[in-house]
């Protein structure tokens, strides 16, 4: 099936693909957190835009991702290669442990939970609990990923790892639209009454989703700890996650090409316009508000309308 | 017991703050269903317009009870008029798109509103005059209390005991609660809903006007992005009140404000925040919708 939206993404793709033969470091380095921060915006679009949970802690996952990896080498001498498990299965736990208990609050206060436990993360990480964050400095020198004596230490190799993980994790999205997973919380996203009626375990599903969003944003945190070989505090703040909000709902929540471009308006835009330094984020703020005005779905929503894709096609 | 009665008056001093900050997402939650992100820069404008306003008219001079009023009359005008045109720029149009958009415009409106502030009297902090409110200090049984502290505190009483009765006893009070009712048969009844919510942004930003010099009075300094980290423990206290619950956001302030003092005097300061969300969660585990919050089932 070859229509717009898939020539769009193939054209796209390719350009990301030879995108570090035609810049210099500066903006492969750029390049390369984009790519990082649409696997995190992603990921927290499985929570906010397509199970509809109101979350705006998500920094706090794809810092727990980062400060595993971080910890698990600097302080325990693991190599890179062997945190990566941690660094998914971690926030994976510490989302259960922590969102299970007030997964049944209505949107808005549980809003304020989320918040809180980012608030909670970063005031561990600056009192350097148990001697193992660094407190407000951070860690430093991470090392890179080396494979049976082979070095991934360059720029270049830093963007195509992350351009890996994007791929997978946006594999991971396509099989999601169309599992019982991905159609359960379409189902809780359009009417949570009607899908608990029919006997969608609504309590489950927005768990699974969280996990899920917390698993692939640990991921993203710890390729995101080995480019920057260093973590600190404020990476990982409440600012970062009412960004990566901002980006799902700017973009377009439960659409693939929305986040991207999302992601694209919030951290690469600025990045173009750091000459206009004291009056950047004024435009900014503007530009939130008409783009929430002309466009109140985001840039590029979801494509489907009432009706999902695998209803028109028949439920196999 | 000295330290303890010593925290409890801070406390309550610092409550009443986030009481009436909190009342103004509470009365725009209640009617509006919107998280108004930008009222804590709101509150952190109102104490640098206050600061203008007072260098403005009175110079360096000596200071009278007319010279307060009117800086505090002044301010909560301007912030007053910048709150309602907050609601009819950035609010107003996403009345019935999704209620997260409403939410990101309001995120926003308070970039806007921040940085606005930085442009305007620049990054570093500003200093309040000392001499606002005489340097009186009451010592009643070891306990120190200041005439800001009293100030705050009876002012706030007075707005607080003022605005429930205003919500209860007059016409327009009962025509902001129908609205936060249903904003639909409120129309049909005869009430004119934008009126309301022109109302609310009004009553709302000018009791955050009073917080935001009464902050600067009490705390002295004031910098531009300070609004976030007043807003969000007023916010707090909303939610542990019950949001869009009147009585609600004055008791989560004042038990809000005696938690942290009590914490910072007894515990530890660097642990403050933590312990701030731990008691927001711990509520919400047992009462979902906050102390004074309804439970109501959501209607279909």
């Amino acid at each position: 099936m070859m229509n717009k939206t898939s020539l769009i993404a193939i054209a796209l793709l390719v350009f990301m693909g030879f995108f570090p033969l035609f810049v210099d470091s500066a903006w492969l380095a750029v390049g390369t957190t984009f790519l990082v921060f649409s696997v995190v915006a992603l990921s927290q679009d499985i929570i906010l835009g397509r199970a509809g949970v109101f979350h705006m802690g998500h920094a706090m996952f794809f810092g727990l991702g980062a400060y595993t990896t971080a910890i698990l080498n600097v302080n325990f001498g693991l190599p890179i290669l062997a945190t990566w498990a941690p660094a998914v299965l971690v926030p994976m736990l510490v989302a259960f442990v922590m969102v299970a208990p007030i997964i049944h609050l209505r949107g808005d206060y549980l809003l304020v939970a989320t918040i809180g436990f980012n608030i909670i993360f970063i005031q561990v990480l600056e009192n350097d609990i148990f001697g193992l964050t660094g407190g407000p400095n951070g860690l430093f020198g991470i090392d890179v990923v080396r494979v049976l004596g082979f070095d991934f230490s360059s720029q270049t190799h830093m963007y195509y790892m992350a351009f890996i993980l994007l791929g997978i994790t946006l594999f991971i999205m396509r099989n999601l639209d169309k599992s019982k997973f991905g159609r359960a919380m379409f189902y809780i996203h359009k009417d949570e009454i009607a899908a608990q009626s029919m006997g969608i375990n609504v309590r489950y599903f927005k768990l699974y989703a969280f996990i899920l969003g917390a698993g692939i944003a640990g991921a993203a945190g710890s390729m995101f700890s080995v480019q920057y070989s260093a973590v600190s505090p404020e990476a990982f703040n409440v600012t970062q996650s009412i960004m990566f909000f901002t980006i799902v709902l700017v973009g377009g929540s439960a659409s693939l090409p929305g986040v991207l471009i999302g992601t694209f308006v919030m951290f690469v835009l600025p990045e173009m316009f750091r000459e206009f330094e004291t009056a950047r984020y004024l435009v900014f703020g503007v530009a939130m508000i008409l783009t929430m005005i002309l466009r109140p779905r985001g840039i590029w929503p979801v494509r489907f309308g009432n009706i999902p894709d695998f209803l028109k096609k028949g439920v196999k | 017991m000295d330290i303890f009665l010593q925290q409890m008056v801070n406390g309550l001093t610092i409550g009443s703050l986030y009481a009436l900050v909190a009342l103004g997402y509470t009365m725009v939650y209640g009617v509006m269903r919107l998280i108004n992100f930008a009222h804590g820069d709101l509150v952190a404008f109102s104490a640098f317009i206050g600061l203008s306003v007072y260098a403005q008219i009175f110079g360096e001079s000596v200071t009278s009870l007319i010279a307060v009023i009117t800086v505090f009359v002044f301010t909560a005008a301007i912030v007053a008029f910048v709150g309602v045109l907050l609601e009819r720029l950035a609010y107003r149009p996403l009345r019935t798109a999704p209620r997260l958009s409403a939410v990101v415009s309001a995120l926003g409106a308070g970039l806007v509103i921040q940085n606005s502030v930085m442009l305007i009297w620049g990054p570093n902090m500003k200093i309040f005059p000392s001499n606002l409110f005489p340097a009186t200090i009451w010592e009643i049984g070891g306990i120190v209390i200041t005439f800001t502290q009293v100030m705050i505190l009876g002012l706030s009483s007075v707005l607080m005991v003022g605005l429930y009765f205003f919500i209860h006893q007059t016409k327009i009070g009962t025509a902001i609660r129908a609205v936060a009712i249903d904003q639909d048969a409120a129309k049909l009844m005869g009430i004119n809903v934008n009126r309301i919510v022109m109302i609310i942004f009004i009553i709302g930003s000018s009791l955050g006007a009073v917080a935001g010099l009464f902050i600067g009075t009490y705390y002295r300094g004031v910098t531009f992005d300070m609004g976030w980290m007043y807003g969000l423990n007023a916010f707090v206290a909303a939610i542990m009140g019950g949001i869009g619950n009147i009585p609600g956001a004055m008791l989560g302030g004042l038990l809000l404000g005696l938690f942290n003092a009590m914490i910072t005097g007894y515990i530890s300061t660097q642990w403050a925040e933590t312990f701030t969300f731990v008691l927001l969660i711990a509520i919400l585990v047992f009462r979902p919708t906050g102390i004074l919050g309804e439970t109501v089932a959501e209607k279909v």
